[in-house]
């Protein structure tokens, strides 16, 4: 879909809470009001560090009452792509950065009788979100939180609040925790969420899957998909005899009108068939839901808007 | 003739027992709508509940396949109990009702206002197709209906019986037929037996 | 900008609505080719368009006044006709929110939202409505946000429950439908609450639709037109009031048929409501008279074709079938078959 723009913000605090974590607390630059937010929302956060740039999101850890700021905990990742030591090593009070609006992908349910979050380290960050919404109304919840002995303080500090024995810290393995006994024993209508590194998520999802579980009540946390973007390729114009760079972070549709050709196009949804285009050479990486499982498969046909290249270069009758 | 135009009612598929469940819930309108289940059938406990339409029922049995059976007195009985078994149950419970159409959708209401999502209840048509009617006028209801056309209890409109279904209010609906042009009426055929 | 409101227009019984020249030429007329079909015509809803209905998040035209006092009279009726599930509330202040800010920042003459913490005061000039309450605090407003703010907007809107890839209809205020109910609809998902739509179940169109507003994203809400005809400039036509507006449809002859055939374009906007991950649907319904469009020359010729050629499965669906025919033939001796121009605009300025 087309973007709305950016949101420019500016660091108003940064400080390690841990060896490990750093604090970041985003106002707009121009001081006004943000946009609202709900409970699991995330900030794609678009960092440059000189010729590299990083497009990586973060839970919103909280948003102030009156939307003046943003909160978001960053864990230092010595082996990612670079994103996390960027902000701990260069990013401070002061430094501007642009960032997407904010997209939530990890909501709450609004109909759940009971929520139930199961933590793991740094996983917590969007359930600070979910536990300011909830401690809120009057809704029944449980939070399970999981991490490191090191870490126990700083996470007991960010969890702080009166809970009546409804948010439980626990130093320990996942593994030496009774996990499939507690679900076993969750009120009908209670949801789970969990969130946290890749193993500890799976791990507590096959538990609840074999204890009966069913797909309707679990939720985790996944920041693929929404702003879809891809290794970067060549699109070769036949009609118009133009060669298009399309980087990882623009669409298609985005990059050939950059170039200053017009192609159909409306809902920018890939669902309304409009700038379906004919593809002459090369194969299609499909995204669009609008063309059947056969065309997909004939790869002659694509939707610019959303859709991309397998490999470096593909040839379309434009 | 239902209005063609209309995509039908929820298709139902046969019954199956879900394998991931915990324990399962088995809701029978009558005994010979429950499924044959011999033991072994689940590793996870099953139970039967079902309407014999008998003052003197009381109490659960084994079966010989090792599943337990109950038996209510009335439809309202039994919703009356499901009230409070869905109260102390725990996620991993897997739903069934087997019956007409009201009848499993009276039972769907309470499961979604216990939580239950659409993969833990499974409806499963059995018996007559009379329909229960809701007319849009007067929000009354109006049952057994095997016509499609009917008068509605409430109002008296001639009401034409759509295919257009509710779950929430377990019923379809009714508009009336003649209102642009009062006493002409499309013929009324037999169409829900 | 100044608009001349209306207040004492009427949507029922003596029928006083008519269009002003610039309303006329502002309206939102559907269609851009001569020959209309189902289509996922869904695109970003933006400050642009072919008419000035389409440049702001909610529109508000001439017939605003009076069209609030209309859903007051409707609710006076039946209050069931605005309707929130109770898991909805989020939702409800969302919408709030989101009405209340696009108003004051897109008709500060006539809006204003002030902010002090969670305590906000309210004003709307043209219903004479000032209030403060605190964001959040049902107790601290006359209505539940929903009701309140609906209240004073055009046209109906629903709230979506976005939940296992489905949508739910668990709320609106539905006082001015072409013809489904709220009270039948509600709680329904994507497909069963457009189910009673014919062929477009075939072709996929709902699918599509609603795979992409699954993924729709906060700050880029999406648009769409649908249209209808309906006989007297009568916002109520629910299946509830049926018995009442139905018998109109027979009182259409060639000398009336000019003031009585209105064309009813609903302006459908999409939004993704923050707090809640909802969808709040507007359904923003226009109205004008087969006269008053046949004044735009371009609309008159067109309007012949599409109804000409429409298919037959759509004009039973539409409630066109008593008075299509002499719609056509009225339109017939204006139409000289000169190609018009692609996309819905007027081409002329003045009337």
């Amino acid at each position: 879909m087309s973007s709305p723009g950016t949101l420019t913000l500016r660091v108003r605090e940064a400080e390690m809470i841990s060896p490990l974590l750093k604090r970041f607390v985003l106002e707009s630059a121009d001081r006004a009001p943000l946009p609202s937010t709900g409970p699991g929302a995330h900030l794609r956060l678009m960092l440059k560090d000189g010729q590299r740039k990083y497009r990586n999101a973060y839970s919103i850890a909280a948003t102030a009452l009156d939307n003046s700021a943003y909160e978001i905990i960053v864990r230092r990742v010595p082996r990612s792509r670079g994103g996390s030591v960027f902000l701990h090593d260069h990013v401070n009070a002061g430094t501007i950065i642009e960032a997407d609006f904010p997209g939530n992908l990890f909501p709450l349910s609004q109909v759940a009788r009971k929520h139930l979050l199961i933590g793991g380290g740094i996983g917590i960050t969007p359930f600070l979100g979910y536990l300011a919404h909830l401690r809120k109304m009057p809704a029944s919840f449980e939070l399970h939180h999981f991490c490191r002995v090191e870490e126990e303080e700083t996470f007991g500090h960010l969890l702080r609040g009166a809970d009546g024995g409804k948010v439980h810290l626990h130093p320990e393995l996942v593994t030496e925790f009774d996990l499939a006994g507690m679900l076993r024993t969750q009120p009908l209508g209670t949801h789970l969420y969990v969130c946290g590194p890749e193993v500890f998520m799976e791990l507590v999802l096959a538990t609840a899957r074999s204890q009966g579980w069913p797909c309707s009540k679990l939720h985790s946390e996944s920041f693929g998909g929404a702003h879809a973007g891809g290794a970067p390729f060549v699109a070769v114009l036949k009609r118009s005899g133009v060669e298009i760079h399309v980087p990882e972070d623009q669409t298609l549709l985005e990059a050939i009108e950059a170039a200053g050709v017009e192609p159909p196009s409306l809902c920018r949804g890939g669902a309304c068939g409009q700038c379906m285009t004919e593809v002459l050479e090369g194969e299609p990486e499909h995204r669009d839901h609008y063309l059947s499982a056969e065309e997909h498969a004939a790869g002659r046909a694509m939707m610019i808007c959303v859709s991309r290249a397998k490999g470096e270069r593909i040839v379309l009758d434009l | 003739m239902p209005d063609p135009s209309i995509p039908s009612r929820p298709k139902y598929k046969p019954f199956a027992l879900v394998p991931t469940a915990r324990s399962h819930l088995i809701i029978a309108e009558r005994a010979e709508d429950l499924p044959d289940l011999p033991a072994g059938s689940s590793e996870a406990p099953i139970e039967f509940w079902v309407v014999v339409n008998d003052a003197r029922a009381f109490g659960a049995q084994r079966l010989s396949s090792g599943i337990e059976i109950t038996r209510f007195r009335s439809v309202t009985h039994l919703l009356d109990q499901l009230t409070h078994r869905l109260e102390r149950e725990y996620v991993g419970l897997q739903l069934y009702a087997i019956g007409t159409e009201p009848f499993i959708w009276d039972i769907s209401r309470l499961a979604r206002a216990h939580g239950l999502d659409r993969d833990e209840f499974h409806p499963t048509h059995s018996g007559t197709l009379r329909r229960r009617v809701y007319c849009v006028h007067c929000r009354s209801f109006t049952d057994n209906v095997s016509t499609t056309i009917v008068a509605c209890s409430g109002c008296g409109a001639q009401l034409q019986v759509r295919d257009h279904f509710s779950q929430r209010l377990a019923a379809f609906m009714g508009f009336q037929v003649d209102a642009e042009v009062p006493g002409e009426l499309p013929p009324i055929e037999e169409a829900y037996p | 900008m100044t608009i001349a409101f209306k207040p004492a227009e009427t949507f029922r019984d003596d029928f006083t609505y008519r269009n002003s020249d610039e309303a006329i030429l502002r309206f939102p007329f559907p269609f851009g080719e001569d020959a209309y079909m189902y289509s996922v015509n869904i695109e970003p809803h933006v400050p642009a368009g072919p008419s000035a209905a389409y440049l702001h998040a909610f529109d508000i035209d001439e017939h605003y006044v009076a069209e609030c006092r209309e859903r007051a009279r409707v609710l006076a009726l039946d209050p069931g006709r605005c309707k929130v599930l109770p898991h909805m509330m989020t939702a409800q202040w969302d919408t709030l929110e989101l009405i209340m800010e696009s108003f004051a920042r897109d008709y500060p003459e006539y809006f204003s939202l002030t902010k002090d913490g969670s305590t906000w005061t309210w004003k709307n000039r043209p219903l004479g409505i000032e209030d403060t309450f605190t964001f959040g605090d049902v107790s601290t407003l006359p209505y539940e946000p929903f009701e309140y703010i609906t209240r004073q907007a055009q046209g109906d809107f629903t709230l979506q429950d976005q939940r296992n890839d489905n949508l739910f209809v668990d709320g609106g205020m539905v006082t001015t439908q072409a013809d489904w109910s709220l009270e039948f609809d509600i709680g329904m998902s994507f497909h069963e609450w457009h189910a009673p739509v014919p062929l477009a179940h075939q072709i996929g169109v709902f699918d599509r639709a609603l795979k992409f507003l699954l993924r729709l994203q906060q700050a880029q809400p999406v648009r769409r037109l649908n249209w209808t005809m309906t006989i007297n400039p009568r916002l109520d036509t629910s299946p509830e009031n049926y018995p009442v507006w139905g018998p109109d449809r027979t009182t259409v002859t060639p000398d009336n048929l000019a003031q009585k055939v209105h064309l009813r374009v609903e302006l459908q906007t999409l939004f993704r409501l923050p707090r809640s991950n909802a969808i709040l649907f507007g359904i923003r319904c226009y109205l004008a008279s087969v006269g008053e469009l046949a004044r735009v020359e371009k609309w008159r010729k067109r309007l012949h074709r599409v109804l000409r050629d429409l298919p037959p499965e759509l004009e039973g669906y539409k409630g066109l079938g008593r008075y299509r025919q002499m719609t056509i033939d009225y339109l017939a001796p204006f139409d000289d078959g000169a190609v018009l121009s692609k996309g819905p605009q007027p081409d002329q300025a003045s009337l």
